[in-house]
């Protein structure tokens, strides 16, 4: 099974009459890889996510999940695969431990088994003295731990998570990575997230896919991604006591500097490795006479990478059709 | 089987976790025994009736007796004595009264000498049923008046329509009950069911049912399921609280074949209306839409059930309809099987018809739902 991909989509298209969600995505992620899918609004990471989950067809191209066919396979592949889906989805009149009891008989598990299960999972998500609650009584944060719990109650080879942690405040938002990496480590998981928060795929993620457009634009590792884009960390130094033009001449040819420049009495300096030329450079200057007032170092981001591939301006989503007889309550097809 | 009867349970868990609707399902059928019960009675009574007896003879008296012994009597009217004739017609005009009888002056004087006389009523016939039922009574009373008129008066042998009841003793609370019991079939059908699944699709929480390897059958069979027990067990409730409140003690006269037949009217009736739920509401997302379908569909199915009033005189496009309507088979069968005590033979035909709705409902209800967002 070791060569056994644990998604493999090959040139995934899924059109909704004249809309392109997805416009050929071709994609491997190994067993036991940490993949992000990140993008925009509307960009197609719930589209992605919801044929690989099998509630939507493709239109054209194939999907796989531990080497079963989304389509033709869906309801093995459904018991293979733990989701998070990206709205609440637990039901607020069950407590916990039915929430997690009702979805294990779903996946046909024995009642010894489901027990032990559930036990060990709620106490790592920190919910086992809340089991018997209703679920409405939770925080959101915590109905979150319940599904990502319930995600994981068959003991998935895949789990995929849909911005699990859009909404919740930073405490939250920080158990919930912790838990992913214990459950990653736990159960020897491949895990499929996308997400908004740059921090949180370049913390979690082994490598990342920028999908925009409904097309992937770069896959690569975090360190991958950032090398391949032109921008670099920045260095602004604070210099007094020197020639500022013969500063810039002199910092050029320090190794690993791409580019300088000055504005007054600051000067700008481009490198691959900011944090490393630091000292090359406050000893430089130092040696032609200057003296170092200030210093300020920007490391590239994620988020550069992010806006380099996908541009700054913020997405028109297109909007939702509402019914004008029967405002929002309709199926969606009635209101198109 | 594991994965239907886990979506049973937690429909179950659902259930018992909202008293307020478990009051309301057993309150509703009951309040509409209550209202139906008072509102739409069999016969009416205290009907206000003004006489104005502008003659004051010795005929004049007598008619005034008749009239009050109908007051005294079967109740249906109330007189009230006016003396000026123009205030009646106002008060007629302005609906304090349902009619006005007018006594001319003259009329002792007149039914002596022989000479055509005659009484005045006036009807407020913009209120037919009251207008039809004051005119039958008093004509009714008046009658004995006019054999007085007779001159040659013959011995004749009493004569008096006497009423034959087939069945025992029916109260018209207790023709209710097998409407009554139909209603709550019918609210427990619209709550339960397919409502959970709207709800479930309204928040979201269908989305994390499609992601595991239940099936459409799993789902729509097991929201049945739990839709039938508790319907079921909401009806007999409410056939026992009816039937004590009405003083039908169906118990007492009942054979155990004869509920065994009655259960099985209910859980029929039951599936029959989950499944026609599963075919309406099979698409529909927002429970905005069912709470305006409900009030429609109770209305369309109920009242030409013949549970309020009788399906032969209804006009022949409400007859075609009540022929198809469900709800018209469960009434007609309660009704043999509470009133009559009949057997199967009686009701053999209303079962068969309700075995064949629901399982065509059911069908077609699961066709209509999607296991897709």
């Amino acid at each position: 099974m070791g060569n056994v991909k644990a998604i493999e989509t090959v040139d995934l298209v899924k059109r909704y009459g004249t809309l392109t969600a997805l416009g050929g995505v071709s994609l491997e992620v190994p067993e036991g890889e940490f993949f992000g899918l990140l993008g925009p609004n509307g960009a197609g990471k719930t589209t992605l996510i919801r044929i690989l989950t099998t509630l939507l067809n493709p239109t054209s191209g194939t999907a796989r999940v531990m080497g079963l066919d989304v389509v033709k396979e869906s309801s093995n592949v459904r018991g293979l695969i733990g989701v998070v889906p990206q709205a609440m989805t637990s039901d607020l009149d069950l407590t916990g431990y039915e929430t997690m009891d009702i979805y294990a008989r779903f996946y046909g598990m024995h009642r010894a088994e489901r027990r032990a299960r559930i036990d060990e999972l709620l106490d790592m998500v920190g919910l086992r003295d809340r089991a018997g609650d209703l679920v409405a009584t939770y925080s959101g944060g915590m109905r979150r731990r319940l599904e990502i719990a319930r995600g994981l109650v068959h003991k998935p080879s895949l789990l995929i998570l849909d911005e699990p942690t859009i909404g919740l405040d930073p405490q939250s938002r920080h158990v919930v990575w912790e838990l992913l990496e214990r459950f990653r480590k736990a159960d020897r998981l491949t895990i499929l997230l996308t997400t908004h928060y740059m921090e949180e795929a370049e913390s979690l993620c082994d490598r990342v896919a920028i999908i925009d457009y409904g097309k992937i634009v770069a896959l690569d590792t975090v360190p991958g991604l950032k090398k391949a884009i032109p921008q670099k960390d920045s260095i602004e130094l604070g210099v007094a006591g020197v020639d500022m033009d013969r500063a810039v001449e002199w910092v050029k040819k320090l190794p690993g500097v791409t580019s300088a420049s000055f504005a007054e009495s600051t000067l700008t300096v481009f490198s691959e490795h900011g944090a490393e030329a630091i000292p090359a450079l406050m000893e430089g200057l130092r040696g032609i006479g200057g003296r170092v007032t200030k210093v300020t170092l920007k490391e590239l981001s994620l988020e550069d990478v992010f806006i380099h591939y996908t541009g700054r301006p913020i997405r028109e989503e297109e909007a939702k059709k509402v019914s004008f007889l029967l405002g929002a309550g309709v199926p969606s097809k009635w209101g198109k | 089987m594991h994965r239907f009867l886990a979506i049973f349970e937690r429909d179950l868990r659902k259930f018992i976790r909202n008293p307020l609707v478990v009051a309301m399902s057993l309150l509703m059928p009951i309040i509409y025994l209550v209202i139906l019960g008072n509102s739409f009675q069999g016969e009416l009574k205290n009907l206000p009736v003004a006489v104005v007896d502008l003659d004051s003879g010795p005929y004049s008296r007598k008619i005034m007796e008749l009239l009050a012994a109908v007051e005294a009597g079967p109740a249906t009217l109330e007189l009230v004595r006016v003396a000026d004739q123009g205030f009646a017609m106002e008060g007629l005009r302005q609906g304090v009264f349902k009619a006005a009888i007018v006594i001319p002056g003259g009329f002792s004087r007149d039914v002596m000498r022989r000479r055509l006389s005659e009484v005045g009523l006036y009807l407020d016939n913009a209120e037919t049923i009251s207008a039809m039922t004051i005119r039958a009574s008093v004509t009714a009373a008046l009658s004995e008046l006019r054999d007085e008129f007779v001159s040659i008066r013959e011995e004749r042998g009493e004569f008096r329509l006497r009423d034959m009841e087939l069945y025992r003793k029916i109260d018209y609370d207790q023709t209710l009950i097998p409407g009554v019991v139909i209603m709550a079939i019918f609210l427990g059908a619209m709550t339960t069911g397919a409502f959970n699944m709207v709800m479930d699709k309204f928040l979201g929480v269908e989305e994390s049912y499609f992601l595991t390897p239940l099936s459409k059958t799993d789902i729509v069979m097991g929201l049945i399921a739990s839709g039938l027990l508790i319907t079921t067990v909401l009806a007999l409730v409410v056939l026992f609280l009816g039937s004590l409140m009405s003083g039908l003690f169906f118990w007492g006269g009942m054979t155990f074949m004869t509920f065994v037949l009655m259960l099985a009217v209910i859980v029929l009736s039951t599936l029959g209306l989950q499944g026609l739920m599963f075919m309406i509401m099979g698409r529909i997302n927002h429970p905005r839409i069912v709470g305006v379908l409900g009030g429609f569909l109770n209305v369309i199915l109920f009242f030409p059930s013949g549970a309020i009033y009788p399906i032969e005189s209804f006009p022949g496009w409400l007859k075609a309809f009540a022929a198809v309507n469900p709800e018209t088979y469960s009434v007609h069968a309660m009704r043999a099987l509470l009133f009559k005590g009949a057997g199967l033979q009686a009701v053999q035909g209303d079962l068969v018809f309700l075995a064949v709705f629901a399982v065509f409902s059911v069908l077609f209800g699961m066709l209509a739902f999607k296991r897709a967002l």
